[in-house]
C-alpha cells in the first residue's frame, strides 16, 4: 500500500472557526474597545495633560501628579474615604455573617427573613438617601424622635460620615449575607455530624467548624467590601454634597468636582489613576491572600 | 457507493503523535468494528472520519470524494455518540428531525422520515417525550434513529453500548446486528469490547498505540493472529502466554524448552529463528488439556502444575492453575459436568501441538505450516 | 447540659433575629408610614408610629407632578436596553470563548477580564468626553451604551457553557448547524436558568445605576429614577409625605422583580460574585 503524506491540515481548524468567532465576538470587542480600552487609555493619557472637559489641551508630563502629592484637599478627601471605609468594612462584614447564621438557622423563616435584609441592597441610591435624609431630620425625624435630641447628624461635621456609614450598612449588607450564605452551605454536613460525635456543641461548633471554613470567605467579603467602601460617592454627593466643610468629601467626590465643576480633566484624570492604583492593590492582595490561604489549608 | 478508505491517516496533538499512520479500507455496506484497549486512538480516528478532528496527515476519501476538510454535516455520515447527546429540551421527534430541519428538509418530510425510523426502532409510542423521560435503552435507540433519519452512506457508532447494563447490551447487540442486515448501509463501530467486536464485526480491526496491529474478518484474528497483542486481545479468558526457549527444530515442528524445564512441541515454522531464542507459547484456554487423574497426573508428559483457582460459571468451569517459572496463573477451560480438580492439587498440562501457537522475541506469531 | 445550652443558644439567636429585622424592615415600613399621611402630620410634634389620617394625597401628588412617570419610563427603557444587548454580546461572546477555538482566544479573553480589575469610576471622564464627540450626551444611547460592557456577566455564561458536555455540539454539528445556530437552539435552552438569573440582575443593577446616568444626563426630562429622586429635594421643598411617596414609588419596580425572582436573583448576584450559589 502507498502512502500520501499530505502536509499539516492542522491550520484549517484555526481558520474554520475564525470567522464565526469574530462574529459572535464583535459586537463585544466593538464595545469593550470603545468604552473601556479607548477610555482607560485615554484617561491615563490626559492625565499627563492640562486638558479642559471639553478640548485637548498641551502635554505636561507627571505635573499633575507632582500637584497631587502636595494636594492637601486630596489628602483629605483619601483620609475621608478611609475613614468611611473603616466605619463600614467591620460593620458590615460582622453583620453579614450573623445576618447568614440567623438566616441557616431559622429554616422555617428563611425566606421571609433573607427578603428582608437583602431587599435594601436591590434599591436604587436615591431611595435609600430619602428616606436616610428622612428618618434624620433634625426635628421631625424619627431617629431624633428615638433618641430625644435634636443633633442635626447630616450637617454636624462629626457626625455626618458616621451617619451616611451607618446608611449605607442598611443599604448593602445583604450582599455580605449571601456571600456568608453561599459560604456555610458549601460546609459539609458530614463535618458538624462529625464533630457532633466527638462532643462538640454550641460554640465549639462554630469555633472549630463553621469559623475556620469561612475563612476564605471573610477574608474576600472584608477585601470586597474595602475595595466597594472606597468606591463610595453617590451617598455622599446626595446626603451631604460633601460637606459639612467637605468632611464627607470622597476621592471620587473630589475627582468629580475637579472633572465637572472645575472642569479640569487632566487632573481629575490623575486623581482618577492614583485610585485605580490603590483598588488595584487592594484587589491583588485579595487574590493573594485567598490563594495563600488555600494553599495552607491543602 | 459508501466505501471508506484511509491513507497514511496521521494526528498529532502538538508534539505528540498519537495515530501513527493508517491504512484501512471499508467496503460499500460493510459492518467494521475498531476495537483496542483505552488509549489506542480508535475514538479518535472515528472522529477524524466524521470531522470532529482534523486529520494532521494522510487522505481520507468517503465514496470515492476526498473529504479531509469537508464539514462533518456535509460528509454523508451520522453519528451515534456514547453519551448519546440528545437534546434534552427536545422530544424524541424533535431530536430525530432536528438534521432535517436544518437542511430545510419540508415539514411533511421530515415527518415521514421520523416515524419510519422510529417504526424500525419500535419508539414510535416515545415520540412527544423528552429524553430524560425515556430509560437508557430507549435513549440509545433515539440516538441511533437520528442518524438513521439522515440517511448517511455512512452510520459511526462511538462505543454506544457501554452505557447499558449486561442483560441490555446483549439484548442491543443483536438488534444492530438485525439493523444492519436491513439497512444494509456501512458501518463503523468503535468498541473496547472483544465480545461486541467478534459477534457484530464482519472485520475487525485491532489498534494499539495509534497503529493497526492487524485487520480481518473476526475467525481470521481469532484463529491467525498476527501478533501476541491481537492474540491476547480477543478471547475470553485470554490466550495464556507461557515465557519459552527454542531448542531445536524437528521438520514443521519446534521443540521448546518451558522454564520448569520441561519440553512441548508446536507446530510452527521457525526456520527463521536461532536455537536458543527467547520466544513466547501462547495456547488458548479451551486448547489446554488437563490431565488431574491422581495416577495418571504423577506419570511423566505434559507440564506439571498446581491448581490454584477453580471458577464453575455453570456451562464451562475454568481451572486456574500455576505453573514453575510462569507468573502469571494459566486457565484451561473445562466442560461442565465433567470432574473438577481440588484447589491445591497437582496437574499435568498437555496440548495439540496444532493450536498452540508461537510469538517471537518482538511478539511477531511464527506461521504453522500446517 | 447539651438541652439547656442550644436552647439557650436558640433564643438567642431568634431574638437577635427579631430585632435585626426589625431594625432592617423598619426604614421602609416608616416611609410608607409617612406616605400615607397628611403632609402636615408629617411635621407636628405630635409623634405617631401610624397615620392619625389615612390617606393616599402623597402618592397622588407625587405622581401628579409630572415628572415622576417620565423618570420611570425612561429608567424602564434604559433598564430594558442595557439588559437586552448586554445578554445578547455576552452570549455570543461567551459562546465564541468557550466553544470556538481561534489563535489568540486566551489573549482576549485575559484582556476582556481584565476590565474586572479597572473601575468603572476611572474612566468616567474619557467617557464623557467620547460621548460629547459622538453627540450622545443626554440622550437614552449615551445612558445604555457604555453599560453593555459587562465582563461579569461574559465571565459567568462562559462558565456555564465550559460545563455543557461537548457532545451537543458536537452532534448538532454532525446535524449540520453552525456556530450561532448551536447557540440558539442547544446552548441558550440549557443555559435557561443562568440566562434568565443575569438577566434580571443586569435589569436591577441597570435600574440603580446612579453614576453614569448622573454624568451623562443634562436635562430633567432625561433622568432616570435614581437621578430623578435626587431631584425631588428642591421640586417639593420639605413635602417628606410626598418625598417618602416618590421614593416608594421608584423603588416599587426593582423591588418586586426581587419579590417575584428572589431565588433567580440571589443566584445571579452570587454568580456575579464568583461563588456558588
Amino acid at each position: 500500500m502507498e502512502r500520501t503524506v499530505l502536509p499539516l491540515a492542522a491550520a484549517v481548524s484555526a481558520k474554520r472557526e475564525g470567522l464565526p468567532a469574530l462574529v459572535l465576538l464583535g459586537p463585544f470587542l466593538l464595545a469593550f474597545l470603545l468604552f473601556f480600552l479607548v477610555p482607560a487609555c485615554e484617561t491615563f493619557w490626559l492625565s499627563l495633560t492640562d486638558s479642559s472637559l471639553t478640548r485637548t489641551n498641551a502635554f505636561v508630563g507627571l505635573d499633575n501628579y507632582a500637584t497631587l502629592l502636595r494636594d492637601a484637599s486630596f489628602r483629605d478627601a483619601l483620609a475621608n474615604t478611609f475613614y468611611f471605609a473603616l466605619l463600614t468594612v467591620i460593620p458590615l462584614t460582622a453583620l453579614g455573617l450573623l445576618m447568614a447564621l440567623l438566616v441557616n438557622r431559622f429554616v422555617r423563616v428563611q425566606g421571609w427573613l433573607q427578603g428582608v435584609f437583602f431587599l435594601p441592597f436591590v434599591l436604587p441610591i436615591s431611595v435609600m438617601t430619602l428616606v436616610a435624609d428622612w428618618m434624620l431630620q433634625p426635628s421631625s425625624g424619627i431617629v431624633n424622635h428615638l433618641l430625644g435630641s435634636q443633633r442635626p447628624w447630616l450637617a454636624d461635621p462629626d457626625w455626618a460620615l458616621p451617619a451616611v456609614a451607618i446608611g449605607t450598612v442598611w443599604w448593602t449588607v445583604g450582599f455580605n449575607m449571601l456571600l456568608f450564605l453561599a459560604g456555610l452551605r458549601n460546609i459539609p454536613a458530614e463535618q458538624y455530624e462529625a464533630a457532633a460525635l466527638d462532643g462538640a456543641r454550641g460554640w465549639s461548633l462554630f469555633a472549630h467548624i463553621t469559623w475556620p471554613s469561612l475563612r476564605p470567605v471573610t477574608t474576600t467579603c472584608l477585601i470586597l467590601q474595602m475595595i466597594a467602601s472606597l468606591k463610595v460617592f453617590g451617598q455622599t454627593y446626595i446626603l451631604t454634597s460633601g460637606g459639612p466643610f467637605n468632611t464627607t468629601r470622597v476621592t471620587l467626590h473630589y475627582m468629580y468636582e475637579t472633572a465637572f465643576t472645575q472642569s479640569d480633566a487632566g487632573y481629575a484624570a490623575a486623581i482618577a489613576m492614583a485610585f485605580v492604583a490603590v483598588v488595584l492593590m487592594l484587589s491583588l492582595l485579595q487574590a493573594w491572600v485567598v490563594r495563600w490561604m488555600a494553599r495552607r489549608d491543602a | 457507493m459508501a466505501s471508506v478508505r484511509l491513507r497514511g491517516i496521521q494526528k498529532s496533538y502538538g508534539d505528540n503523535l498519537v495515530i501513527k499512520g493508517v491504512d484501512l479500507d471499508v467496503e460499500d455496506g460493510q459492518f467494521v468494528v475498531f476495537v483496542g484497549p483505552s488509549g489506542c486512538g480508535k475514538s479518535t480516528l472515528l472522529r477524524m472520519i466524521a470531522g470532529l478532528e482534523d486529520i494532521s496527515a494522510g487522505t481520507l476519501e468517503l465514496g470515492g470524494r476526498p473529504c479531509n476538510g469537508v464539514d462533518p454535516a456535509r460528509r454523508g455520515i451520522a453519528m451515534v455518540f456514547q453519551s448519546y447527546a440528545l437534546y434534552p429540551h427536545m422530544t424524541v421527534a424533535d431530536n430525530m428531525g432536528f438534521a432535517l430541519k436544518l437542511a430545510k428538509v419540508a415539514k411533511a418530510e421530515i415527518a415521514e422520515r421520523v416515524g419510519r425510523a422510529a417504526a424500525i426502532l419500535q419508539i414510535d409510542h416515545l415520540l412527544d417525550r423528552k429524553p430524560k423521560a425515556l430509560s437508557g435503552g430507549q435513549r440509545q435507540r433515539v440516538a441511533i434513529g437520528r442518524a438513521i433519519v439522515r440517511k448517511p452512506e455512512v452510520f459511526l457508532f462511538d462505543e454506544p453500548l457501554s452505557n447499558l447494563d449486561a442483560a441490555l447490551r446483549a439484548q442491543t447487540r443483536v438488534e444492530l446486528a438485525q439493523l444492519h442486515r436491513e439497512l444494509g448501509s456501512t458501518m463503523i463501530y468503535v468498541t473496547h469490547d472483544q465480545v461486541e467486536a467478534m459477534t457484530l464485526g464482519q472485520k475487525i480491526v485491532v489498534f494499539n498505540g495509534g497503529r493497526i496491529e492487524q485487520a480481518g474478518t473476526p475467525l481470521d484474528l481469532y484463529e491467525r493472529p498476527a501478533n501476541r497483542f491481537v492474540a491476547g486481545f480477543l478471547g475470553s479468558p485470554r490466550m495464556n502466554f507461557i515465557p519459552a526457549v527454542l531448542a531445536g527444530e524437528e521438520g514443521a515442528t519446534a521443540r521448546l524448552r518451558l522454564p520448569d524445564g520441561s519440553l512441548a512441541e508446536v507446530a510452527a515454522d521457525v526456520a527463521q529463528a536461532r536455537v536458543g531464542a527467547a520466544l513466547t507459547l501462547g495456547i488458548r484456554p479451551e486448547h489446554l488439556r488437563l490431565q488431574f487423574d491422581p495416577a495418571a497426573a504423577a506419570g511423566p508428559g505434559g507440564i506439571p502444575a498446581t491448581v490454584a483457582l477453580v471458577e464453575y460459571l455453570g456451562d464451562v468451569t475454568l481451572v486456574h492453575v500455576r505453573v514453575d517459572g510462569v507468573d502469571a496463573t494459566l486457565a484451561a477451560k473445562v466442560q461442565a459436568g465433567g470432574a473438577a480438580p481440588a484447589s491445591g492439587s497437582r496437574v499435568r498440562l498437555g496440548f495439540d501441538p496444532a493450536r498452540a501457537y508461537l510469538f517471537d522475541e518482538a511478539g511477531l506469531a511464527f506461521i504453522s505450516r500446517t | 447540659m447539651n438541652a439547656r445550652s442550644s436552647l439557650a443558644w436558640t433564643v438567642l439567636g431568634a431574638a437577635s433575629a427579631i430585632v435585626l429585622a426589625a431594625l432592617w424592615a423598619a426604614p421602609l415600613l416608616w416611609a410608607l408610614s409617612t406616605a400615607l399621611r397628611p403632609e402636615l402630620e408629617t411635621v407636628s410634634s405630635d409623634f405617631h408610629w401610624l397615620p392619625q389620617t389615612w390617606t393616599l394625597d402623597a402618592f397622588a401628588k407625587t405622581l401628579a407632578a409630572g415628572n415622576l412617570l417620565r423618570w420611570l419610563l425612561n429608567s424602564a427603557l434604559v433598564a430594558l436596553g442595557v439588559t437586552v444587548v448586554t445578554m445578547a454580546i455576552s452570549l455570543m461572546a461567551a459562546y465564541a470563548f468557550s466553544q470556538l477555538r481561534f489563535r489568540g482566544r486566551s489573549l482576549v479573553f485575559g484582556l476582556a477580564m481584565l476590565a474586572f480589575l479597572l473601575p468603572f469610576e476611572a474612566l468616567l471622564v474619557p467617557l464623557f468626553r467620547t460621548m460629547h464627540q459622538l453627540g450622545l450626551v443626554n440622550s437614552y444611547a449615551g445612558i445604555v451604551l457604555p453599560q453593555v460592557v459587562s465582563p461579569v456577566v461574559i465571565y459567568v455564561f462562559k462558565g456555564f457553557f465550559d460545563a455543557i458536555p461537548a457532545d451537543f455540539r458536537e452532534a448538532a454539528t454532525m446535524d449540520g448547524a453552525g456556530p450561532l445556530r448551536v447557540l440558539w437552539s442547544v446552548y441558550l435552552p440549557l443555559s435557561g436558568n443562568i440566562v434568565w438569573a443575569m438577566a434580571i440582575v443586569t435589569f436591577i443593577a441597570a435600574w440603580n445605576n446612579f453614576l453614569w446616568p448622573f454624568i451623562i444626563v443634562t436635562s430633567t426630562d432625561m433622568m432616570t429614577i435614581p437621578l430623578g429622586l435626587t431631584q425631588t429635594y428642591d421640586a417639593f421643598g420639605v413635602r417628606y409625605a410626598q418625598l417618602m411617596a416618590a421614593a416608594l414609588l421608584g423603588a416599587l419596580p426593582v423591588a418586586l422583580a426581587y419579590v417575584l425572582f428572589q431565588k433567580k436573583v440571589t443566584q445571579g448576584f452570587l454568580a456575579a460574585s464568583g461563588l456558588k450559589g
